[in-house]
């Protein structure tokens, strides 16, 4: 009796626990500060049971099985790694976010990354600008451009695209828009936009004394006169919302993809003054 | 010879040396400081290039960071060109991170020996991200990436070329400056020392004699209070050379008074002498002239005892015959010897009166060349009284006792005769009031064999002072009363001439011994 007692309570503590059931599987690509917010925005938002797995804490993650046994009712990938992962599993509603180039598939919707078009042709149109210079990936930030191309003709914005292969074209490129934009648009791609050619669009702004919108203010304390950005923690709210109503029944193929609502602007009034001095010395 | 004194006088002036010391420190300040500078020049210009370098190639890479990242060769060699401009690059190279060589302006083989070698990494822009992360709100971090390289060769000759024009101003300057303050330090000590100077100037003329000049010197630092110093002790030397010379007149005025007294003493000495002298002629001449009548007087006597002893038998027969008569007055008996008696005191009185007037006479002449081979001691006592029988006074009992086995000794007797008279008339005169007695005696001492002729009174004595002094030419105690000084000395001088001694025995009130002692065998001189 003094031995059975010890038996049985080891056996107890070794045998797994069967786990507790949850809604949503969030898949994290890594453990990032910007997916952390939009994770913390979209459980503001959505009240479901939800289990994250970040996938670079696993050299490779069973997935598979995991949905196998666990049956979750939807996944949300956080990342373009985890949106990539989430593809491979068939038969689950997938929402996404913070992912820089989703490419549309059955069952799967989200909360892009880049802001609307229109929000940044506003912003031209407030600079005046009428001629407006974009270098752009064909491959990533095509169908994007797309969209700001049909927007910016709405809007009578002479949108001036240069593409671009490789980073290294990037400031060619820049070179030819010399004296053909009134003001630059840089876009969040990986291609024409590196750590390398970010200058580029700098020196090309002083050199030219034209306004560059750019997509996140770090880039107002090198020369950029207007960022137009994203606000992290209102995409996690807003996919949460969007995961809600996916609980709530509503099928997937039904919500499309969106855009992020909110948009925070700032920009570089002393950039600004400079350039408006610029163009007026210029004109006289 | 004036010029290189006054130059050896200024070259060791207080103010030269000072102006050559001040100047001198100023010179190896200058040449410390200008070699000092030129040193840290020479050291500067190297790492002044590498940082001219580096800078240009700082700059070049930062240009130069689009145009490679986008591989514009045509961009990078226009940025090379633009480098290469600067005079001191030689050689300027742009390449990529894998090495390949994307542009290059100028000749790399013309680095010469101590050329600067630079190469400075070409990187891409620092803080700056993805625009994945910058969405993903990454905060910017410092990670520069090298994407190339810029070598740049730099030629030193156009940095020692302005180097050398630097020593050159440096070294001009320095002469410049040293010789500015050389000039300025010399107006500046001539002032200060012009003080010394008049300091010195006033020393030396004091130091010549001239205790009546003073320093001038106004102001009230050290110089001024050693000035006021000397200028008193000048004033007390000038006081003391008055004392002095006062003291000096005084002296002179004493002076002069002794020695007129001397002068006089010893003119009344030369005078005594003279008139000794004088007495010595008179001597001779009277000797003649008592000679004369006194040997007529003699002779007469002679005649007259003759003619008497003659007289007599016949006289004696008319007394026989006629009985008692009478001669002047006189009976014949009576007559007959005192007339006998009387002849022959005239013969014995009138030789006397020679033998005196022989000895005056010889007194007189000195060393006439009376020598006598043989000296007779006791006779040439007798001779000594003789001459002195007419000063004997009523009061002086003059008793000799004189040697009997006196053996003969040669000398001469006049000289003798003179040292006795003088220690006989001195033993006189001490006598107090004249009256005392004197003893004269001689004895032989067989031992030394020596004749010792001995005056003793009982006199007054001669006192310790004077016994020291008695032999001095000139010293006498009595020469207010006719003493000439010069008795003692030439008694002494005779006495050993004749090989023998003078000795004075005395106390003070109880007489006087003096002894004249001579040797028998006079002693090779």
């Amino acid at each position: 009796m003094g031995i059975l007692k010890p038996l049985l309570t080891a056996l107890f503590l070794l045998v797994p626990l069967q786990a507790a059931a949850y809604d949503i599987l969030v898949l994290q690509s890594l453990r990032e500060k910007g997916y952390d917010e939009a994770v913390k925005g979209a459980r503001r938002e959505c009240r479901a049971s939800m289990r994250t797995i970040v996938l670079s804490d696993y050299a490779e993650a069973d997935l598979t099985r995991i949905v196998r046994e666990e049956h979750p009712r939807m996944v949300i990938a956080v990342g373009d790694r985890a949106l990539e992962v989430a593809d491979n599993l068939r038969g689950l509603p997938v929402l996404y976010m913070m992912a820089l180039n989703p490419k549309p598939r059955q069952n799967v919707t989200g909360i892009s990354m880049l802001l609307d078009p229109a929000r940044y042709l506003g912003v031209f149109n407030s600079l005046g600008a009428r001629r407006v210079g974009v270098v752009f990936d064909p491959k990533r930030s095509g169908a994007y451009l797309k969209r700001a191309q049909s927007a910016a003709r709405r809007s009578g914005i002479d949108l001036v695209e240069r593409e671009v292969r490789s980073p290294k074209e990037t400031p060619a490129m820049l070179e030819s828009l010399r004296g053909r934009v009134d003001a630059l648009w840089m876009i969040p791609d990986l291609t024409a936009v590196s750590p390398a050619s970010t200058e580029a669009y700098f020196l090309f702004s002083q050199g030219e004394a034209v306004p560059v919108v750019t997509f996140a203010d770090v880039y107002l304390s090198m020369g950029g006169a207007v960022a137009l950005g994203i606000d992290r923690f209102d995409i996690g709210r807003q996919l949460g919302e969007m995961a809600q109503r996916v609980l709530d029944g509503t099928p997937v193929e039904e919500l499309s993809p969106q855009y992020p609502r909110r948009a925070v602007s700032k920009s570089n009034e002393g950039v600004l003054r400079r350039l408006k001095a610029m163009a007026v010395s210029g004109a006289q | 010879m004036k010029k290189s004194w006054r130059f050896y006088r200024f070259r060791n002036s207080f103010r030269f040396r000072l102006y050559f010391l001040f100047t001198g420190l100023i010179a190896l300040l200058t040449a410390a400081f200008t070699s000092f500078y030129v040193v840290a020049e020479i050291k500067s210009y190297r790492s002044t290039l590498e940082r001219e370098g580096r800078l240009l190639a700082t700059v070049l890479a930062q240009n130069a960071r689009l145009p490679l990242f986008a591989e514009n060769q045509e961009a990078l060699s226009l940025l090379a060109q633009g480098t290469a401009r600067y005079p001191s690059v030689l050689f300027v190279s742009v390449s990529d991170k894998d090495g390949r060589n994307l542009a290059a302006v100028g000749d790399d083989r013309k680095l010469e020996q101590g050329g600067i070698e630079m190469s400075v990494p070409v990187t891409s822009p620092g803080q700056v991200l993805s625009p994945e992360a910058v969405l993903l709100g990454h905060k910017r971090v410092d990670e520069e990436q090298v994407i190339g390289r810029v070598h740049l060769h730099l030629d030193p000759s156009t940095a020692k070329e302005r180097l050398n024009k630097l020593v050159a101003a440096a070294l001009a300057i320095a002469v410049l400056f040293w010789i500015v303050v050389s000039l300025l330090s010399y107006q500046l000590l001539k002032r200060v020392t012009s003080s010394f100077n008049r300091l010195l100037g006033g020393i030396e003329e004091i130091g010549s004699g001239k205790l009546s000049a003073r320093v001038e010197l106004n102001g009230n630092d050290e110089l001024e209070r050693a000035a006021t110093a000397i200028n008193a002790m000048a004033a007390s030397l000038e006081l003391r050379e008055l004392e002095n010379l006062s003291l000096q007149e005084e002296l002179l005025k004493a002076m002069r008074l002794e020695v007129q007294e001397e002068k006089k003493r010893v003119m009344a000495r030369l005078i005594h002498t003279n008139k000794m002298t004088s007495l010595g002629l008179l001597l001779s001449s009277m000797a003649h002239e008592i000679n004369n009548p006194n040997a007529a007087i003699r002779f007469s006597g002679h005649n007259i005892g003759k003619i008497w002893s003659d007289v007599v038998p016949l006289l004696d027969g008319v007394l026989r015959e006629e009985g008692e008569f009478y001669l002047g007055g006189v009976p014949y008996q009576a007559a007959r010897e005192a007339l006998a008696q009387n002849a022959v005191n005239i013969v014995e009185n009138s030789e006397r009166i020679a033998r005196v007037v022989q000895g005056l006479r010889d007194y007189g002449a000195g060393d006439g060349g009376n020598q006598r081979p043989t000296l007779d001691i006791n006779s040439t006592v007798s001779a000594a009284l003789t001459v002195l029988a007419c000063q004997m006074k009523h009061g002086v009992q003059l008793k000799t006792s004189l040697g009997s086995d006196l053996p003969s000794m040669s000398g001469r007797q006049q000289q003798i005769e003179q040292v006795l008279i003088n220690l006989i008339l001195n033993a006189m005169q001490a006598l107090p009031n004249g009256k005392g007695e004197v003893l004269l005696s001689t004895r032989y001492d067989k031992g030394a064999e020596e004749v010792v002729v001995e005056v003793r009174d009982t006199g007054v004595g001669i006192s310790p002072e004077a016994i020291d002094r008695l032999f001095e030419p000139f010293f006498s105690t009595k020469l207010d009363k006719g003493g000439s000084g010069l008795g003692l000395y030439i008694s002494q001088y005779i006495v050993a001439e004749h090989g023998g001694r003078l000795k004075f025995s005395s106390q003070s009130g109880q007489g006087t011994v003096a002894q004249v002692i001579l040797p028998v065998e006079p002693k090779s001189a």
